[in-house]
């Protein structure tokens, strides 16, 4: 390093163009991260406008300049200050873009303690009732005449009022008969759109207790029970209806309605999984020997298959099962078919990969020995390859299952499919009780299976054989597995509701859904709604001229009368419009109506011309507007100004940012909790002894239930808890990432070298040193990694999190779905595609170099 | 110097390691403990810097009771006493220079260390214990970069960095092929020699215990069976401690 070039010019250098000094230096990394780095958080800063990211980047760019002088003077210094500063103003940028207010916990607090509450009261078993239920119609507010109102109570159970009408506010005394004698009962207002809700009093529920005869009488306050712009016009009336309800309990106890529909949809969400799964294997299979190196490395065609065959996978793959469930959705239906087929294709890629890595990690010397007996390619691969692999796929395939189930809980939040269709229809209806149990259900599954799975995987891996009887019985249990297996899977069919039909019919929305996730909308030309109308009098008789027409060059519109009644015959033609593109044709009414002449209308032909016949409207006809005209107009979009950068391109790298960097509060919350409760999971730190073990064995269950909570559960809970956005989607992930961190921390402090904690014990260092000096060293590249490991994951789950209120790419890509704008959307499934490879890429070379 | 007196260790389980041990160390010895694996040997060693605490017996040292010590005393007598290990026990992780400093930790104030910090003159004495045991050159790399016989060399110059008055070595070379080992025991052998370190050192080889010590003492099933010059260990002394598989051992070969 040459030290010694000219010190002002250099130190000059590094004040202007920050990095730039280092680079002269020599010290490239360096310079290349500062000269990159600081322009970075300047723009982090100009982005979300925060005072405290200029002070990082400042911060970072003032010690270049100050690592100059020093190291002039031969005494560069350390790196880990500007790391911090940096990191510092990352962090504020994050906070500021993500919408990070803890303070949210406390004042939403209120909306989400029913749910909290709701998950100890599980609705699992209730008595069955008999039901009394009386009605009575009130008209309000009250009119003159007063009409009849249009509904009437039951004949035996019946409320009568004293007054036929009363206005919001006013309080009218009932009286109950036919009721359940000596027991208490609800009571109960129904809008005119049959919405129910609880009378109170007092701001508390209203209830009633009958008397021996079956009789009550209460004084009832009349609700605002229609929002005030549906409420009825002067001198109109609506009618509501109070009813009283007795729900009394008889008999034991016996399973609810929310019970049998959660064991149902439970049933349907393994179905998914188990089908998905099986159907998947089977796909995966060849897919894998096309994917695998060692067999198709052998010419340019197979090789060029190889590559194709990963690409594919691997775009596949980086999407998320939740995305394929929608654009699924949108091909043949919102369903279990839908579902499956999202779960079949992401399976198959996943499974497709996992497998391609199994045959290239066979050994060639068993290969090599078969094929030196003389036997032919076929013996080869079944007698060499095959036996090697068997394990490891049936390995991967159990694991993939295990994925499914937990993804088919989910794929339900965004389409009728599984078990998740019942959270969020429950949770929309505030039904928080039916929730806590769905909730409840999918984690209990999810933990057993998670268990049983693993157990099965280790005796697969070991070559424990499943079944130590005899022979006989061994075959008789082969049978009878065999038909367990036909049997679920023609159930499994059913349930999942396979509608070949439909895939195919519906292939031309596949193909255009396809093409168009093909052809993103990156460049536009920003356009501006133009048009030209006419006047159409009615009747025909009030004028007399036969044309009308504006007139003139340029873009016009010509009726073929001005004057018609309603009913006749009329052409509507457009001249010199914009060649070849789409035009609007609408009735504007003189009132500020508009009305579209005919759906999916027009094109313009080659010469900018359109033609559309019709007839006039009801509507149009000019006695309803005093006389005054209605008018056609002709609507297109013209293009102004040059080629820009699309409008979703620029909402895209927006929510992609934002989306980074939710998923890195949400890594770094969640490491900052699971460190320290980590070390109470590991055996090594809490010791044998009657305390520890229960410790630990406390920390380790807590941490495998948690784990079984799907983060778009998660996400579900907290957007309901602090409302919609990035920080609900944080909070999920950080939640979802302190068990699933924690887990592997305290297998890393578990397996500490004890030998280096006692060399340093041997010192005569005291504990902290040891700590410092032999504990954390051994921690922090195997911490790092699962962090990074943890990171990469959360991006992946940060695009989907947003289909339920947790902010990011996600949440603006559904909307773009929805409404039907593909082109934009495809813009951000190309995106997601990318920050999941890129992120994979990264985060996998940096593990290499820390471990 | 050193005097263990009745020392008796059982485990939790019930094992007894060590059966009423009792023997002294002399001022500038060269000990050798001898023994089957799982003869004691390791917890004897462990025993007199308390890394394992004595069920019961005493250990003396210039007249201070180890077996009663705590704390800050416990670490006090530690850091007089370095110690090397047959896996070498290096901080893969660190560099080496961190790993040689780090046997200064009982010396330096406690809060600084944690911040990594440590003296100038710890520093060039760093530097000087890796001269001294011949790899200078390797202060920079990372611990697990270097061989098995170097990674024993900064175990020993971390021991140096202790300014030690007894080293307690447990079956330093058994890792090591035969060359290797003799040049790891020629380095204590000089620290016994030349700085006049007392070395008490649980050794696999008979050749080795011929060849480097001036007293040995012979453990089986943790009790003493034999005490006394290298040159008093006869074969048939030697199939006492040891059994049948003696004529492996005068081979040199490892015995288990």
């Amino acid at each position: 390093m040459d030290h010694k070039k000219p010190h002002l010019l250099i130190g000059l250098l590094a004040l202007v163009i920050p990095g730039a000094g280092h680079i002269l230096q020599g010290r490239k990394q360096q310079g290349v991260a500062i000269l990159a780095g600081v322009p970075a958080l300047i723009g982090l800063g100009l982005w979300q406008q925060t005072p405290l990211v200029f002070v990082g980047a400042a911060a970072v760019w003032l010690w270049s300049v100050w690592d100059i002088y020093r190291s002039l003077n031969e005494k560069p210094s350390g790196t880990v200050l500007p790391f911090l500063a940096g990191m510092m103003a990352v962090y504020a940028a994050a906070v500021a873009a993500t919408d990070f207010q803890p303070a949210k916990l406390i004042s939403g607090f209120s909306s989400i303690k029913p749910v909290l509450s709701a998950l100890a009261k599980p609705d699992i078993l209730a008595y069955p009732t008999q039901d009394k239920i009386g009605a009575a119609p009130v008209m309000v507010p009250c009119i003159d005449p007063l009409p009849r109102p249009d509904v009437q109570g039951s004949r035996r159970t019946v409320i009568l009022t004293d007054s036929a009408c009363a206005a919001v506010g006013e309080t009218i005394r009932i009286k109950g008969v036919g009721f359940i004698p000596n027991f208490e009962g609800e009571l109960w207002w129904r809008n005119p759109i049959s919405a129910l809700q609880r009378l109170t009093k007092n701001g508390r529920p209203q209830s009633f207790k009958t008397d021996e005869k079956g009789e009550f009488t209460a004084d009832i306050k009349i609700p605002l029970a229609v929002p005030l712009n549906a409420m009825p016009a002067p001198g109109r009336t609506q009618t509501h209806q109070i009813e009283a309800r007795q729900h009394k309990p008889y008999g034991s106890l016996q399973p609810t309605e929310t019970l049998r529909l959660v064991v149902a949809k439970m049933g349907e969400t393994l179905a998914l999984a188990f089908l998905a799964t099986v159907l998947a294997t089977i796909f995966a299979i060849p897919i894998g020997f096309l994917a695998a190196r060692n067999l198709m490395g052998g010419n340019k065609i197979t090789l060029a298959v190889y590559y194709l065959t990963r690409t594919v996978l691997n775009i596949i793959r980086s999407i998320e099962t939740l995305i394929w469930a929608i654009i699924f959705g949108v091909w043949v239906g919102l369903g279990p078919f839908a579902g499956t087929l999202a779960l079949l294709f992401h399976s198959i890629a996943a499974l497709g990969k996992l497998y391609s890595e199994a045959v290239e990690s066979v050994d060639p010397r068993p290969v090599e020995a078969v094929r030196a007996t003389g036997a032919n390619p076929f013996q080869v691969v079944i007698f060499g390859v095959i036996p090697q692999i068997t394990a490891t796929f049936l390995s991967f395939t159990l694991y993939r299952w295990d994925i499914n189930v937990r993804m088919a809980t989910v794929i339900g939040l965004v389409c009728d499919a599984g078990i998740g269709f019942l959270v969020i229809q429950w949770i929309r209806l505030g039904s928080y009780n039916a929730m806590a149990t769905t909730i409840i259900a999918i984690t209990l599954v999810i933990a057993v299976l998670d268990y049983g799975s693993a157990v099965v995987r280790k005796r697969i891996i070991e070559g424990i054989p499943v079944g130590r009887g005899k022979k006989f019985s061994r075959r008789a249990m082969r049978a009878a597995g065999a038909i367990c297996f036909v049997v679920l899977f023609i159930a499994s069919w059913r349930a999942a509701d396979i509608n070949l039909d439909a895939f195919v019919r519906d292939a031309g929305n596949g193909v255009r859904l396809a093409r168009e996730l093909l052809t993103p909308e990156i460049l536009d030309r920003p356009t501006e709604l133009r048009s030209t109308d006419a006047e159409l009098w009615t009747p025909a008789k009030s004028c007399s001229s036969k044309n009308a027409a504006t007139t003139g060059v340029g873009p016009r519109i010509r009726l073929s009368q001005s004057c018609a009644d309603v009913g006749d015959a009329l052409t509507i033609t457009g001249e010199e419009l914009p060649p070849q593109s789409r035009v609007y044709i609408r009735w504007l009414f003189p009132d500020g109506g508009e009305l579209r002449v005919k759906e999916n209308c027009c094109d313009t032909d080659a010469d900018g011309r359109v033609r559309l016949s019709t007839r006039v409207h009801p509507l149009a006809d000019s006695k309803n507007y005093n006389g005054r005209p209605v008018r056609v107009s002709i609507q297109w979009h013209e293009a102004v100004g040059g080629l820009k950068l699309s409008p979703a391109v620029i909402k895209t790298g927006e929510l992609a940012l934002i989306t980074l960097l939710m998923a890195l509060l949400a890594t770094t919350l969640g490491s900052l909790i699971a460190i320290p409760v980590s070390f109470l999971a590991a055996r090594n730190i809490v010791g044998a002894g009657p305390l520890g073990s229960a410790l630990y064995y406390a920390t380790r269950t807590v941490f495998n239930l948690w784990r079984s909570i799907e983060p778009m559960i998660l996400a579900l809970i907290f957007a309901t808890w602090v409302g919609l956005g990035p920080f609900a989607g944080i909070l999920a992930l950080t939640l979802n990432n302190i068990p699933n961190l924690g887990k592997l921390f305290s297998e890393a402090i578990e397996e500490i070298d004890m030998g280096q904690v006692e060399a340093l014990t041997a010192t005569g260092a005291n504990r902290l040193q040891v700590i410092r000096y032999a504990v954390v060293p051994q921690l922090i590249p195997k911490f790092t990694a699962f962090i990074l490991y943890q990171w990469d994951i959360n991006i992946r789950m940060s695009t989907v999190i947003g289909f339920v209120g947790g902010g990011g790419i996600g949440q603006q890509w559904r909307v773009w779905v929805q409404l039907n704008q593909y082109a934009a959307a495809a813009v951000a499934t190309w995106a997601i595609v990318a920050m999941v490879w890129i992120m994979d890429y990264a985060s996998s070379k940096m593990r290499v170099k820390l471990v | 110097m050193l005097t263990v007196e009745k020392l008796t260790k059982v485990f939790p389980g019930g094992t007894a390691a060590l059966k009423d041990v009792s023997f002294s160390i002399r001022q500038g010895e060269f000990m050798a403990v001898i023994g089957l694996s799982g003869s004691g040997k390791s917890t004897l060693l462990r025993c007199i810097n308390r890394l394992i605490n004595p069920t019961s017996g005493r250990i003396l040292w210039d007249n201070t009771d180890v077996t009663a010590a705590k704390g800050a005393e416990l670490r006090r007598i530690r850091r007089h006493i370095g110690m090397i290990f047959q896996q070498f026990n290096l901080v893969k992780q660190s560099s080496v220079s961190t790993n040689v400093l780090s046997g200064r930790l009982g010396y330096v104030n406690p809060w600084l260390s944690l911040c990594g910090y440590f003296p100038a003159e710890d520093r060039a004495r760093a530097l000087r214990a890796l001269e001294h045991v011949g790899i200078p050159e390797k202060i920079q790399e990372r611990a697990d970069m270097l061989s098995g016989g170097q990674q024993q060399r900064v175990a020993i110059a971390r021991a140096l960095m202790q300014e030690p008055q007894l080293i307690l070595a447990d079956e330093p070379v058994a890792s090591l092929d035969p060359v290797l080992a003799h040049s790891i025991m020629q380095y204590l052998e000089e620290l016994n020699r030349k700085d006049g370190i007392t070395i008490l050192c649980s050794l696999h080889f008979l050749d080795l215990v011929h060849r480097y010590a001036t007293r040995v003492i012979g453990l089986k099933a943790g009790e003493v069976v034999f005490e006394g010059l290298p040159g008093e260990l006869t074969r048939e002394r030697f199939k006492e401690v040891y059994g049948e598989e003696a004529e492996m051992a005068t081979l040199g070969k490892p015995l288990d």
